[in-house]
């Protein structure tokens, strides 16, 4: 019976040739959509996730127990102390860990350099230039000029901040901070080098200067608002952080361990509603192809209700007749998820391999994402064959409500149907 | 006999000199009870230049002793407004949120209004000699009037200029001007009285200027336009029940 449907099904697919290839092109057109859309959320996320960990929270970060609360005003006052103690510590346990200081400053622009005088508000991070490139990810992004090393005056600025003030290696800006305490200073600070940062959070504000000169300056020597470790990307964030407490033991202080997750919990929440609403307009997009699908099942059940008149008179039972526009239906789908798939899949290999470049809209706009310009397509197996089965059963759910209505109306009314 | 009338001579004068010689901690004393009321009322205005153009934010302030003060500002932008410290807390209230909000460590910091004044500087306290050493270094004019130049070095971190120099007038113990300055020399903010005005016998600033010397161009003005001091004030000014009315 089944092989009887099946065959059934078929004759009647290849006999409403033009019905079945435009209803299968409109559910194609849906899924390759949704399998694009799809992939460069899942790409964009990957990366925002892996530049967050190389260019902002590392794996595990270390801090003062009372620092996150209050990290908005970074206060140097709640800092870690015996810093290099602590890395040490780390260190034989085999974590790379590297110590930061992050502080705010007023960024003084001189004339001489810059053409006129001015000043803006600047959050800076003090970094260790011997160990923070084996924890973050800025080596390879330097465009200009070189790092800046331990114990000079020297200062690395993100490339978007740089065009904003229209800075160049070699200018010198002064920046004033308070100290461990609460006290004013003032450093002199000459650039030089910019780094072409791809998570734009930093590039637009990054200002990166030794920590050991901060260290005399603002009277923070061996002492640091954090400790970043760097984990492998196969580590499990979650397990170093237990297990860091152990390793630095019970010391006067009391220390947070927090791992990137918890660090970018604020981005992450954004992200998860972002694609909630993203879905929204995945379903939307994939409502059109069934509202499509319903409407030319429901003109195809019309026109073959007398048809479905005689298949009934002759003694086919209504359940097999039902069956029977539903496989229909499915074949259509079949039909539409296999091209769909095809065509998103073809569109994805493009996107892996190059992606789309919204640097435009990245520039001035902040959207959460951890992207700089291209977006890159990921591949999703997952994604792929939940697209596909969803467009073959949609198809079948979608033909099952016009088939019961034509199927309640009695035989004589279905042999008269016009 | 000669030599003997020179020897009275020469004590009387050092008897005199020493009697009249004042040590740098004195005048810190009395330039802090100079600037310390039992009770004040005041109206003014703080005037900021910045590169952008002035701008005037008005206020009125009620203080109590070294420690209490609560000033509202009446100006349009910032209308309702309230900074309240009381000993070692400081409180803002911003009538538009209905929010009250505790500032502490760091938050105090932040500028005032977008003024070069702080919040710690606005409500400070003030027992110079508790967070300063002090060294007298020379008497100087400022305008007409004789001054002692007086050098304060931090004690501690925990204050925001780790050096200062202040020219405090000989007679009235006013400070007429200020140098603020890192701990290596570096001068960030400059303070000078333009005009002055005396209440109930004691000369007080009445325009005073603080530029910071880092940035060109930016400027704060504060101007007194009325100053009643030992005033009667309902001790309840100064708690949080009134800061919210």
């Amino acid at each position: 019976m089944v092989r009887f449907l099946l065959a059934l099904a078929c004759k009647n697919l290849l006999r409403y040739k033009r019905r079945t290839v435009i209803t299968s092109v409109a559910i194609a057109v849906g899924l390759a959509l949704f399998i694009i859309i799809d992939s460069i959320l899942i790409g964009v996320n990957e990366d925002s996730v892996r530049n967050i960990r190389w260019h902002e929270t590392s794996s595990v970060r270390i801090m003062h127990a009372d620092y996150w609360k209050d990290r908005l005003l970074m206060p140097l006052e709640v800092h870690i102390s015996d810093v290099q103690e602590k890395i040490g510590l780390l260190g034989e346990h085999g974590l790379t860990a590297t110590p930061r200081i992050t502080f705010s400053a007023q960024m003084i622009l001189h004339a001489e350099d810059f053409g006129e005088d001015g000043n803006l508000p600047v959050v800076v991070t003090a970094v260790d230039p011997r160990t923070d490139n084996s924890v973050f990810r800025f080596e390879e992004t330097l465009i200009d000029g070189r790092f800046a090393t331990s114990g000079s005056n020297e200062l690395v600025m993100g490339s978007w901040l740089a065009q904003d003030i229209r800075a160049k290696v070699g200018h010198w800006v002064s920046l004033v901070a308070r100290g461990n305490g609460g006290f004013f200073e003032a450093m002199d600070m000459q650039i030089v080098g910019i780094v072409n940062c791809p998570n734009p959070n930093v590039n637009r504000s990054l200002i990166m200067v030794p920590i050991d000169t901060v260290g005399i300056y603002l009277d923070m020597e061996d002492l640091a608002t954090e400790i970043d470790v760097a984990l492998p990307a196969s580590a499990d964030p979650d397990e170093a952080a237990s297990r860091i407490p152990g390793i630095l033991g019970n010391g006067e202080q009391a220390l947070a361990v927090m791992t990137w997750r918890e660090l970018s919990s604020e981005y992450l929440a954004v992200i998860g509603m972002e694609r909630k609403s993203s879905s929204i307009i995945l379903f939307l997009v994939f409502l059109i192809a069934a509202v499509g699908i319903s409407n030319t099942m429901i003109m195809a059940i019309n026109e073959r209700t007398r048809e479905l008149g005689m298949m009934r008179a002759l003694g086919m039972p209504d359940p097999l007749i039902q069956v029977l526009f539903i496989i229909e239906s499915g074949g259509i789908g079949l039909l539409g998820s296999i091209s769909g798939t095809v065509l998103g899949s073809v569109a994805n290999i493009f996107l892996v391999r190059n992606g789309i470049d919204f640097g435009f809209l990245m520039r001035m706009n902040d959207f959460g994402y951890r992207v700089q310009g291209i977006f890159r397509g990921a591949w999703s197996v997952q994604s792929l064959a939940t697209t596909f089965a969803a467009g073959v059963v949609l198809s079948m759910l979608v033909a099952w409500i016009p088939t019961r209505r034509a199927i309640n109306k009695d035989i004589p009314a279905c042999l008269r149907h016009q | 006999m000669k030599r003997r009338i020179i020897m009275s001579i020469l004590f009387a004068l050092i008897t005199i000199a020493s009697l009249s010689a004042i040590t740098a901690e004195e005048i810190v004393r009395k330039m802090d009870e100079t600037e310390t009321f039992a009770t004040s009322y005041s109206e003014g205005a703080i005037i900021t230049t910045d590169r952008f153009g002035v701008k005037t934010s008005t206020f009125k302030a009620w203080s109590r002793g070294a420690y209490d003060s609560l000033i509202e500002f009446t100006s349009v932008a910032e209308r309702g407004q309230k900074v309240l410290r009381t000993s070692g807390e400081l409180y803002l209230f911003y009538p538009d949120a209905q929010e009250l909000i505790r500032l502490q460590g760091a938050a105090l910091r932040q500028s005032m209004l977008g003024s070069d004044i702080s919040y710690e500087d606005m409500t400070g306290e003030k027992d110079t000699l508790a967070q300063y050493d002090v060294k007298l270094l020379r008497q100087e004019r400022v305008g007409e009037r004789n001054c002692h130049v007086l050098q304060f070095d931090a004690k501690t971190r925990t204050v925001a200029y780790p050096m200062q120099v202040v020219w405090v007038d000989t007679e009235t113990y006013m400070v007429w001007k200020g140098e603020f300055s890192t701990k290596t020399g570096r001068l960030l903010k400059e303070m000078l009285v333009l005009e002055t005005m005396v209440v109930d016998g004691r000369t007080l600033p009445k325009v005073t200027r603080i530029a910071d010397k880092m940035k060109r161009d930016s400027a704060t003005e504060m101007r007194l336009d009325r100053l009643e001091i030992d005033v009667n004030l309902d001790p309840a000014i100064f708690s949080l029940q009134n800061l919210t009315w």
